[in-house]
């Protein structure tokens, strides 16, 4: 010890016992706008200003950057247009119903289960005319029906649709692109189906319970 | 009470002792490691014939080393003391603290001893194999014990900054790994979630872990040091809340530009930005340690400017036009030493040298290693992250030029490199004269004659100027 603590670099002083620092902590928060006068009132005034611009910066950013928090927007770019809805791939949305829903029964591989779920890849309704694999999913299938040179009747195909009884209430826009997606997916090679299509088909044919095979097979 | 060496330091003095001994033992080796790694990158003939030290394994093993050993067991130990001396009473639960550190750092050695036999995750800041996870998060939580029981069990009602963000750190890791654990290793998804998973982990574990170990540890030594109640300290309660909401948000961060939904990487930008206010608030409540006495306030006052310099930087780099051009080159590298090393590590080596004499009763044994430490620190740490940015800013406009051949991208930036390696140097001399000089004092306990000296402080604040 060099008998002159006050310069060691060893111990480096406390200026204020631990008791002493809470209390002086304490008294701050509860004194918080008299006595040191002006400097002391100004820099309150500074730092919520700061905040507020950053917030105001925040919200800006956010409502031009973020593509309505779309999980299919990856362009933090993209212009969020002002009264459309922003322009998604259906084929994207297709595969995320497909995921959602559909796969739980038709399997990802859409191969189905034998004997239980008909497969989607290369059965003839899947790639068929529209009006018929529209209604199916529209207004869901019962009884038995052969794909691919299999009869499935084992149990029904849900109500798709915004019809009367529907399990799932799906918008025309989600039917026409879950439809579009199988009819291109597994080596599947049909034609897009639109909303438009699964309106004009959902308005014309009304309420009604599940379609058969020889109810679809009369729909030309 | 007022006595500033206080019983309650000898009491409760075993398990931080030996938190801080281990953490200065990592800090030497992934020093030495780090070297190594940094060797590797302008000469790659270096040791690379040897399996276990490939550059990706020895880099790896460096920021384990660094992150888990030095930064955990330093950050740990000092919130402990630090919400020990708040609760004025010695710490309750001790043996679980002991405990748990000896399977911390068991944990963290069968990590390294993993990374190098190759289960290292590939995940930045999470280096830890899957196998230790688990056994890590239950030690982190006895160690943790005491530090909660002298937050919740404190003799006075009233709680200071420190305590917030002690207590904070405390609770959130276990949260962070588990979480990061289950959603990365348990049951790992496929591709971009993974990304954001491992993203998120990387910047909580920043925000949410490390960044207020360090401000409980700055915190406590700026009010000591400067004997005065912190200016504007009505804001810091805002400054803390901010740090947490904002804090876990910031994790899409590095992914600006990646294959991930923009919302993600847009709200990342925005809690960049708005984090600023954290770092304003704790700027202006810790300005005093700029000129407070004592080397401990001047490591600190070096890790919040470093703090606060990394935090800018990384708010005005996260928007999309820069942060395509600054991802994946030397320049994230720059940011990260700054905030590992220039922030929290300075202010672990100022809580070390400002605890250590109170917790053994001992002045350290050499006040020049001391000041030599401090010196070392500043001049590695401005070259360490200097060297890096002329790096990078050599590299940038050669990466983006798809002409410019790689080999001659590395050719330009061979002598900043070499800088780096010299950075490192320097901070691992200084390391070995903290380890060296801080085992020596230790061993001092033993040796009852020579008290170290305490002025008695002031009780309260002092009204002068
Ligand atoms: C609950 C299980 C289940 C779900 C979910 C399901 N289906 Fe079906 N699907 C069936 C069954 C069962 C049949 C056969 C019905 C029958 O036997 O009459 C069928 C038949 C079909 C058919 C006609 C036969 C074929 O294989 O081509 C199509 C097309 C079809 N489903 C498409 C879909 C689409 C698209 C979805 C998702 C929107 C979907 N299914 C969801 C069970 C399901």
């Amino acid at each position: 010890m060099s008998g002159e603590p006050l310069r060691d670099p060893g111990v480096d002083q406390a200026a204020i016992s631990d008791e002493g620092l809470l209390d002086a902590h304490e008294r701050a928060l509860g004194r918080q706008h008299h006595e040191d006068g002006a400097r002391y009132r100004l820099l309150p005034i500074g730092i919520l200003f700061v905040l507020s611009g950053l917030v105001l910066f925040a919200g800006t950013y956010l409502n031009r950057y973020t593509g309505h928090y779309s999980a299919l927007v990856f362009n933090e770019n993209a212009k969020p247009s002002m009264n459309m809805a922003p322009k998604v791939d259906p084929l994207a949305v297709g595969r995320a119903q497909f995921k959602a829903v559909c796969i739980t029964c038709h399997q990802e591989s859409g191969l189905g289960l034998p004997g239980i779920y008909p497969p989607l890849a290369g059965s003839e309704w899947a790639n068929g005319p529209a009006d018929r694999v529209v209604r199916i999913v529209l207004y869901g299938l019962k009884g038995p029906v052969h794909v691919a040179g299999k009869e499935f009747s084992a149990t029904a195909m849900p109500v798709f649709g915004q019809v009367p009884g529907s399990a799932y209430n799906w918008s025309d826009e989600k039917i026409a692109a879950v439809l579009t997606f199988v009819r291109q997916e597994w080596g599947n090679k049909a034609p897009a189906i639109t909303a438009d299509e699964v309106s004009a088909i959902r308005k014309a044919v009304g309420a009604r319970k599940e379609m058969t095979e020889a109810e679809l097979l009369e729909v030309k | 009470m007022t006595s500033e060496h206080s019983p309650n330091d000898a009491a409760s003095r075993w398990p931080i002792l030996m938190l801080l001994l281990a953490g200065s033992v990592w800090l030497v080796v992934s020093g030495v490691l780090g070297i190594i790694a940094s060797v590797q990158v302008h000469t790659p003939v270096f040791l690379s014939g040897c399996p276990l030290l490939t550059h990706g394994r020895v880099s790896a093993l460096a920021e384990t080393s660094f992150v888990y050993g030095w930064l955990a067991n330093a950050g740990l130990g000092l919130a402990l003391w630090v919400l020990g001396r708040l609760a004025g009473e010695p710490l309750r639960a001790q043996n679980w603290a002991l405990i748990g550190t000896a399977f911390w750092n068991i944990g963290v050695a069968v990590a390294l001893a993993g990374v190098a036999t190759g289960d290292a995750t590939g995940f930045a800041l999470l280096g830890l194999p899957r196998y230790v996870q688990l056994e890590m998060i239950f030690s982190y939580a006895a160690v943790a014990l005491p530090g909660i029981l002298a937050w919740s069990g404190r003799l006075r009602r009233v709680s200071f900054a420190s305590h917030w963000y002690a207590a904070a750190a405390l609770f959130l890791f276990p949260w962070l790994l588990s979480v990061a654990h289950v959603v990365l290793f348990a049951l790992p998804p496929r591709g971009v979630v993974q990304a954001i998973a491992a993203g998120w982990y990387a910047q909580g574990a920043w925000t949410l872990w490390l960044a207020p170990l360090f401000l409980s540890v700055a915190y406590y030594v700026v009010a000591k040091t400067t004997g005065r109640a912190l200016p504007s300290y009505e804001f810091a309660a805002l400054g803390f809340w901010c740090l947490v909401f904002v804090g876990g948000l910031t994790g899409g961060r590095h992914l600006v530009g990646g294959p991930v939904p923009a919302w993600i990487s847009a709200v990342a930008v925005v809690s960049s930005a708005l984090l600023s206010f954290h770092v304003i608030v704790v700027v202006l409540n810790l300005r005093g340690a700029a000129t407070a006495p004592g080397v401990s306030a001047k490591f600190v006052a070096f890790g919040i400017a470093a703090y606060a310099l990394g935090a800018g930087a990384d708010a005005a780099t996260s928007f999309l036009g820069v942060a395509v051009k600054t991802e994946f080159t030397y320049f994230d590298e720059a940011l990260r030493q700054l905030a590992l090393y220039g922030a929290a590590t300075a202010v672990f080596l100022g809580g070390i040298y400002f605890a250590v004499p109170r917790i053994t009763g001992k002045a350290w044994l050499s006040g020049r290693l001391v000041r030599a430490h401090l010196l070392l620190t500043f001049a590695g740490v401005v070259l360490l992250v200097g060297s890096l940015v002329v790096a990078s800013l050599v590299q940038i406009p050669d990466l983006l030029d798809a002409k410019v051949p790689f080999a001659q991208i590395t050719r330009e930036t061979r002598p900043w490199l070499l800088g780096v390696t010299g950075a490192l140097g320097i901070l691992l001399a200084g390391n070995i004269a903290l380890l060296v000089n801080f085992y020596a004092t230790a061993c001092e306990i033993l040796n009852l004659s020579k008290p170290a000296a305490f002025e008695a402080p002031a009780a309260a604040e002092t009204h002068a100027s």
